[in-house]
């Protein structure tokens, strides 16, 4: 009985894996081909199959009086936007939700769980709603066509998942917690960074992550806020595509794309399975 | 430390509304340096919020409070150098049992030094010592629990130690040892220790007086003793001591004589002249006595059941339809159906309007 149970779940997991799998083992083989090895045929395997070509890969860092699509900048353009904006929504969504699960707001009938709706509500509109208001308002600014523009909108994206995620999660961080602080002498602000803080760190981690995957992927603001000056990594990839799609140089930009979330995953997987905050309490 | 007051303290959660309705009606109470208290009274009685009002965690809506004779009513919580346990315990899991430890000193900004000297003194007290160095998420229940108690204890100066049911998530074992160590600490350290319990035994066990709440009210303050001998109201008589109290509606028939339906019974409190019916007497089951022979206060009855609690007996009888419960010693010899109950004056209280008469 248990072996079949082992073997099950292996298969299980096994199947799992190799569909998730599989696009990138395309994408890789793919990104080592040329004109040729795609047109003719199906083909997975280099040496054996194709003969492998870097057309794909240094058609990405050749500038474009070169013939190539630098996706270099870009790409940089794409890290600072993602990062800054995600720590500056952190920040903010953080001290906003500390404050929504620990504070009672009452103005008329707006209460705590209105202004929490508020933040998300943010997010269940259609994005392109926010696109003319984010435009007259950035070329009000100046703002168009820069990075400190996207920053801005992505901040106004980006925050109210911050906010979402981390008043649940403060919500659960008991009361008791704070009051414990207080009691033994720390101010407000110390009981909220000596104290909930650090309980709060795989709450903090899902948040950033779900931050940077939301501010990494975003091509539609990204799209429309941005002309010549700056650009950013999801337009530039699609500025690689032509009237014959380039299938290998676009093979190669989509995994150097997702490589830093693979990276961001690795790296935070084990704080999110560590489970910090269990028994804090009880 | 320090002698704690509360002169008409009060709380009402919402003031906006229109009938307002307090969690704890305006009292005066004064908590002397150094005594052991317990706070007792079923769940939802004013209990929390008394110690809430006193850690500065809630300020109350009415009244003032006060350390030594200073005012600290809308002093904040983390000025009043005040201890306070939680019924769970509530520990600072990303830092090592030392550091929990300290952490009170060092939000006080107590010099390393001192710190150590007191953190091991406190984990020596509460048998901590082996795990000072470890993280606390590995520990049990109970030793967080200790750790939260070692958190009020460390603080020398401290003015109260508030104790919300801290021993609940621990094993009876472990709490006997820990009331006791409770104790010790207190004459030691001279500590104030305030204790919330809905336990009856915990709270006569524990402290030298017993404040009983019921709605909002604080019902009697006595120590175990006067509780249980003279209970200031019918729900304390029911409240304190198991089995509850027998009480029966009665009528007074002459100025030392009452009539429970038609039993007639000679008490010994004067009863009141203004109020003949409707007053209540109170008598203990552990004060009636099983006698053979017929003479005053004495009652027949019908057993219905006796209960053995392996210390003590518990017999349920019923004369007419007054419902009896005796409590009997467990070698006592029990007849079969019919006994004979004696019920001592001196012990029987009476009750006007559910207050005592005395």
């Amino acid at each position: 009985m248990k072996t079949l149970y082992t073997t099950l779940k292996y298969s299980a997991v096994t199947l799992w894996s190799m569909f998730v799998i599989a696009p990138f083992l395309w994408a890789i083989s793919t990104s080592f081909k040329d004109f040729n090895s795609v047109t003719s045929g199906v083909s997975y395997i280099p040496w054996l199959q194709f003969e492998p070509s870097f057309e794909g890969w240094k058609v990405l860092t050749k500038p474009a009086s070169e013939g190539g699509i630098n996706i270099v900048e870009p790409y940089f353009n794409s890290i600072f936007v993602t990062l800054i904006s995600s720590l500056i929504s952190i920040i903010l969504g953080t001290l906003a939700a500390y404050a929504l699960s620990r504070f009672t707001f009452k103005a008329g009938f707006v209460k705590n769980s209105d202004i929490t709706f508020f933040f998300i509500s943010q997010r269940i509109m259609p994005p392109i709603v926010l696109s003319i208001p984010f435009f007259l308002m950035l070329g009000y600014l100046s703002l168009l066509d820069t990075l400190m523009g996207l920053v801005m909108v992505y901040i106004v994206l980006l925050m109210p998942i911050a906010v979402w995620i981390m008043v649940d999660f403060f919500n659960k961080v008991p009361r008791e917690i704070d009051e414990t602080a207080l009691i033994d002498g720390c101010n407000p602000y110390q009981a909220f960074y000596k104290v909930v803080l650090p309980n709060s760190i795989p709450g903090l981690i899902v948040a950033g992550m779900f931050c940077i995957i939301f501010g990494w992927i975003d091509f539609f603001f990204a799209f429309i806020l941005t002309f010549t000056e700056v650009q950013l990594l999801p337009v530039a990839i699609v500025a690689l595509n032509s009237s014959i799609t380039p299938w290998w140089s676009l093979s190669a930009a989509a995994l150097v794309s997702v490589a830093p979330l693979i990276v961001v995953a690795f790296i935070v997987e084990r704080y999110l399975s560590k489970g910090n905050l269990s028994g804090a309490i009880k | 430390m320090a002698k704690i007051e509360f002169k008409n303290v009060g709380h009402c959660y919402d003031v906006s509304a229109e009938n307002k309705v307090y969690a704890l009606n305006p009292f005066s109470l004064t908590w002397e340096d150094g005594g052991r208290y317990a706070l007792l009274g079923p769940s939802g009685c004013g209990k929390t919020t008394m110690l809430n009002i006193m850690s500065g965690l809630i300020t109350p809506s009415d009244g003032n409070v006060y350390f030594d004779e200073n005012d600290i009513t809308n002093v904040i919580t983390e000025e009043r150098n005040i201890a306070q346990v939680f019924q769970f315990p509530v520990i600072y899991n990303t830092m090592t049992v030392f550091d929990n430890l300290a952490f009170p000193l060092r939000c006080r900004k107590f010099d390393e030094d001192k710190i150590k000297t007191k953190v091991h003194e406190v984990a020596e007290l509460l048998n901590l010592t082996e795990f000072l160095n470890k993280l606390t998420k590995k520990l049990t229940a109970d030793q967080k629990q200790l750790i939260s108690l070692g958190r009020g204890l460390v603080r020398e100066d401290v003015a109260a130690v508030l104790m919300d049911e801290p021993l609940t998530v621990i094993d009876p074992d472990l709490k006997f040892k820990l009331r006791r160590k409770l104790k010790e600490i207190n004459a030691k350290y001279k500590t104030t220790l305030i204790y919330v319990t809905h336990d009856q035994n915990e709270a006569m066990t524990f402290a030298d007086n017993i404040i009983v709440m019921n709605e909002g009210n604080v019902v009697q303050i006595g120590t175990p003793k006067e509780l249980f001998e003279k209970p200031k109201t019918t729900f304390v008589g029911y409240f304190i001591g198991s089995p509850a109290m027998n009480i029966y509606p009665c009528d007074a028939v002459s100025d030392d004589e009452v009539s429970i339906g038609g039993l007639k019974l000679k008490v010994n409190t004067k009863l009141p002249d203004s109020q003949k019916s409707n007053l209540k007497l109170g008598i203990r089951s552990e004060y009636i006595n099983v006698v053979n022979k017929k003479s005053e206060n004495t009652v027949e009855a019908n057993i219905n059941l006796v209960e053995d609690f392996g210390n003590y007996k518990l017999i349920s009888a019923t004369n007419d339809n007054i419902q009896i419960k005796v409590k009997v010693k467990r070698e006592s010899v029990i007849p079969e159906d019919k006994i004979l109950l004696e019920i001592p004056p001196e012990h029987c209280c009476i009750y006007n309007n559910e207050e005592l008469v005395e």
